[in-house]
């Protein structure tokens, strides 16, 4: 056993042989003792010195053995200072006084010295204990509030890469928690060149920094890629070899991720780990799941991860709507799960698309009892081709060397075809001359539209003719990956090139396929007109390129375009 | 104890159930029951017949088996998981990683 | 044989307790025991009659006055309800029981003096 390290020790004790009796005891065991003869005396003795442990009795004049016990345990506050009774009161309604006074132990008369010895000690135990108790708890306090301004921090760190984003766009709603970052939850969009429309939501693995540090590299990707031009799948396998190499094995992020086009009126989507999106379908009020085939993000190697995406049709006025397992999660008092059904309950109840969050919330509210915090949803519709504004692009060069008067020719075959998407390199290129930069969006949409004609059409001898429904599309695509897959042969020519003029410069792009080619007098026959859902996509190089023509029975597509030098 | 784990006599195959709910609170019994395991078995068979809830960080503690068990070349079986336990297995395709039973 | 009146055995542990201080508790109890004496005297209600007899009580036992002490008991516990003829006889009790045992506690002042 250990021994006794010595206190501080107020005895108060009307009897003057008692108190010195007692005094002299307490002393012999090593303490320093306070001595006071009434109760108003040991309340100003504690008052000043602050002893640790009181031998209180508890009749005296004045004040009171029990008062005084009272105002001591107010002064001592937190901090637990024992007092131990003494008396020969031997009426139980007298001891409970004692304990509702405040008194913790009682000493009865004749003093025994070694019963006062273990009951001086055990008090000591239990004021070293409150002691403990009080220190760690401040020390948490503090490590807690260190916690908070660290993720502070991180956060506004996070805000400022996340400012590319178009998360304001007309066309997006959303519903996230200020503290959605640090429960793992997502939600970026931005703009392609062509002005096609990426949107992400994520879930990570855990809460806290280690959720919100995951989502900084995965944005710079996402936004990064988006901005060259890069489609869905690239962006993807980027986005998950990042995660694989940097995030520990035990963390990944769920995520489901779109693009949206209003010039091909189609929705692209991957979902990895995520519930269910919906695709509603104004027209005929149909929700399309969309259902997670993948794993998420983090979880496979480069050479295992599958990019694969579905793509829908999507008309100007359906609505893509995604959420956070949040909804799905939320328990009630007796640990039900909301669920799927409930969801689906609130969809097919809900009225007024406008409403569906309120709706939602509604909901979640009514079967929980009161409101989630961390539940993230976003709902995505087309832009009608007229609203599109994509930002411009900054550039880091100073404007003064570009180059003027050069050609390139590019042949890309079968392999390559199969995995490589030139169009964000040649996108760059191009942009290095700086009288094109304006034109940025019209140079990548033609670009991207010869070349998916040159590979799908051309090469993989699609037949555009099957979009024309909502089904046709499906299996168009569904041809497409498995063609893709299968190619051997064949090949795209990419020929740029860019000659200067009397005011500034022309660029002629020259894209060649290896396949059948097409009816081009009937094709050009037709009057130009807004975009359709089938079509080669011929009306949109007309409209945005000048001088389109198509030679080799429409192998071989031809477009210009010019800019003039600002003075 | 939640988690229990018991090798075949050959020593050969390593048998893990986790009882009650699968999360973040089980991290360490979890990795213990598998990580010290001398001479390391061939192959593995997580028991979920008495798993009531499995978690995101549940799923973070099977890669994390999967990677001790070599990966890619691992062999793992995932037992007896009731219909909720599915379904998240199911959203978040881990029968892709595992063998499902 | 112990003795009723006072147990020898508390003097002794006192003594070693208290050291060159024991004359000084001596003292003080006598001191303190008259005065207490003369309160129970004087007053004849029964709450500070109570009051006093706890109070002597007390330090009676502290200092081994065995039989002194139970008096004391008696008269606090049952003040209340007697009438004030007891009262004054069990006041008479203690004062006698006091003077009983003063010469002892007047001889071990003596005793620890010579040594």
């Amino acid at each position: 056993m250990q021994a006794q390290e010595p206190l501080t020790i107020l005895i108060a004790e009307d009897s003057a042989a008692d108190r010195l009796l007692l005094s002299t005891i307490v002393r012999r065991q090593g303490h320093e003792v306070l001595a006071a003869a009434n109760g108003a005396e040991a309340v100003e003795l504690f008052r000043q010195q602050q002893p640790q442990l009181v031998l209180m009795d508890a009749m005296m004049p004045v004040m009171d053995g029990f008062e005084a016990a009272r105002q001591i345990k107010l002064l001592a506050g937190e901090t637990l200072v024992p007092i131990i009774f003494l008396t020969s009161l031997s009426e139980s309604e007298a001891l409970v006084r004692c304990l509702e006074a405040g008194g913790d132990d009682f000493l009865a008369k004749p003093y025994n010295q070694i019963i006062l010895a273990a009951k001086i000690k055990a008090m000591d135990r239990l004021r070293r204990l409150q002691d403990t108790v009080l220190q760690q708890r401040d020390l948490i306090a503090k490590h807690h509030d260190y916690l908070l301004n660290e993720q502070r921090v991180a956060k506004a760190v996070f805000d400022k890469v996340a400012h590319s984003g178009c998360l304001s766009a007309p066309n997006i709603r959303y519903l996230q928690s200020p503290y959605a970052l640090f429960n793992g939850d997502l939600l970026l969009a931005a703009y392609t060149p062509a002005g096609d429309m990426h949107v992400l939501l994520g879930d990570f693995t855990g809460h806290g920094l280690p959720a919100a540090v995951g989502a900084m590299p995965l944005a710079e990707v996402f936004y990064g890629m988006t901005a060259k031009g890069y489609g869905l799948a690239e962006t993807l396998r980027e986005m998950n070899a990042k995660l694989k190499r940097i995030l520990p094995v035990d963390m990944f992020c769920c995520a489901t991720l779109l693009c949206l086009s209003s010039l091909r009126r189609s929705v692209e989507v991957w979902n990895g780990g995520m519930p269910d999106g919906y695709l509603h379908r104004l027209a005929t009020g149909e929700r399309v799941p969309l259902k997670a085939r993948h794993l998420p993000l983090g979880v496979l190697s480069a050479q295992a991860f599958d990019d694969s995406t579905e793509v829908h049709a999507m008309a100007v006025d359906d609505r893509v709507f995604l959420l956070s397992d949040g909804v799905i999660d939320t328990s009630d008092a007796n640990d039900q799960l909301f669920g799927v059904e409930r969801l689906q309950q609130v969809f097919a109840a809900n009225l007024e698309p406008d409403r569906l969050f309120e709706d939602i919330e509604q909901a979640l509210r009514d079967f929980r009892g009161e409101a989630r915090d961390d539940v993230s949803m976003v709902e995505v519709s087309l832009l009608a081709p007229a609203q599109l504004k994509p930002t411009a692009p900054v550039y880091s060069d100073s404007g003064q060397s570009c180059p003027l008067d050069w050609s390139v020719s590019f042949e890309f075959r079968g392999a390559t075809l199969k995995r490589f998407n030139p169009l964000p390199y040649l996108l760059q290129l191009l942009l290095e001359v700086h009288g094109l930069r304006g034109q940025s969006g019209a140079l990548y949409s033609v670009l991207a539209e010869l070349y998916s004609n040159a590979l799908e059409h051309g090469v993989l001898g699609l037949d555009s003719s099957l979009k024309r429904d909502a089904a046709g599309f499906a299996r168009y695509y569904e041809q497409r990956n498995t063609r893709l897959e299968a190619l051997q042969d064949g090949y795209v020519r990419v020929h740029l090139q860019v000659t200067p003029q009397e005011q500034g410069g022309c660029l002629v792009i020259r894209v060649e396929d290896s396949g059948k080619g097409f009816d081009v007098a009937r094709v050009m026959e037709r009057p130009l007109e807004n975009v359709r859902l089938s079509g080669r996509g011929v009306s949109l190089v007309r409209q945005l390129g000048r001088n389109a023509s198509w030679s080799d029975e429409g192998r071989s597509a031809r477009v210009e375009f010019f800019w003039e030098v600002q003075a | 104890m939640s988690v229990v784990a018991e090798v075949s006599p050959d020593g050969k195959k390593l048998r893990i159930s986790v009882k009650g709910r699968f999360d973040f609170g089980k991290h360490q019994e979890f990795r213990n029951s598998y990580e010290r395991v001398d001479p390391e078995p061939n192959s593995y068979e997580l028991d979920l017949k008495e798993t009531t809830y499995l978690d995101s960080s549940a799923l973070g503690m099977l890669l994390l088996l999967r990677d001790h068990a070599g990966g890619d070349d691992s062999d793992i079986r995932v037992v007896n998981p009731n219909s909720d336990v599915r379904k998240i297995l199911a959203i978040s395709n881990f029968d892709k990683l595992f063998d499902i039973t | 044989m112990t003795d009723p009146h006072v147990d020898r055995d508390v003097l002794d542990t006192l003594r070693d307790v208290m050291e060159e201080n024991y004359p000084d508790l001596l003292d003080t109890f006598l001191t303190d025991s008259e005065s207490r004496l003369q309160e129970l005297q004087a007053t004849a209600d029964a709450e500070k009659l109570s009051e006093v007899a706890h109070s002597l009580k007390g330090s009676a036992s502290n200092m081994g006055a065995v039989r002194l002490a139970e008096l004391c008991q008696a008269l606090e516990s049952d003040a209340r309800h007697k009438s004030p003829a007891e009262i004054v006889k069990l006041v008479a009790e203690i004062s006698l029981e006091f003077d009983g045992v003063r010469p002892v506690y007047e001889s071990e002042r003596q005793h620890t003096h010579t040594h």
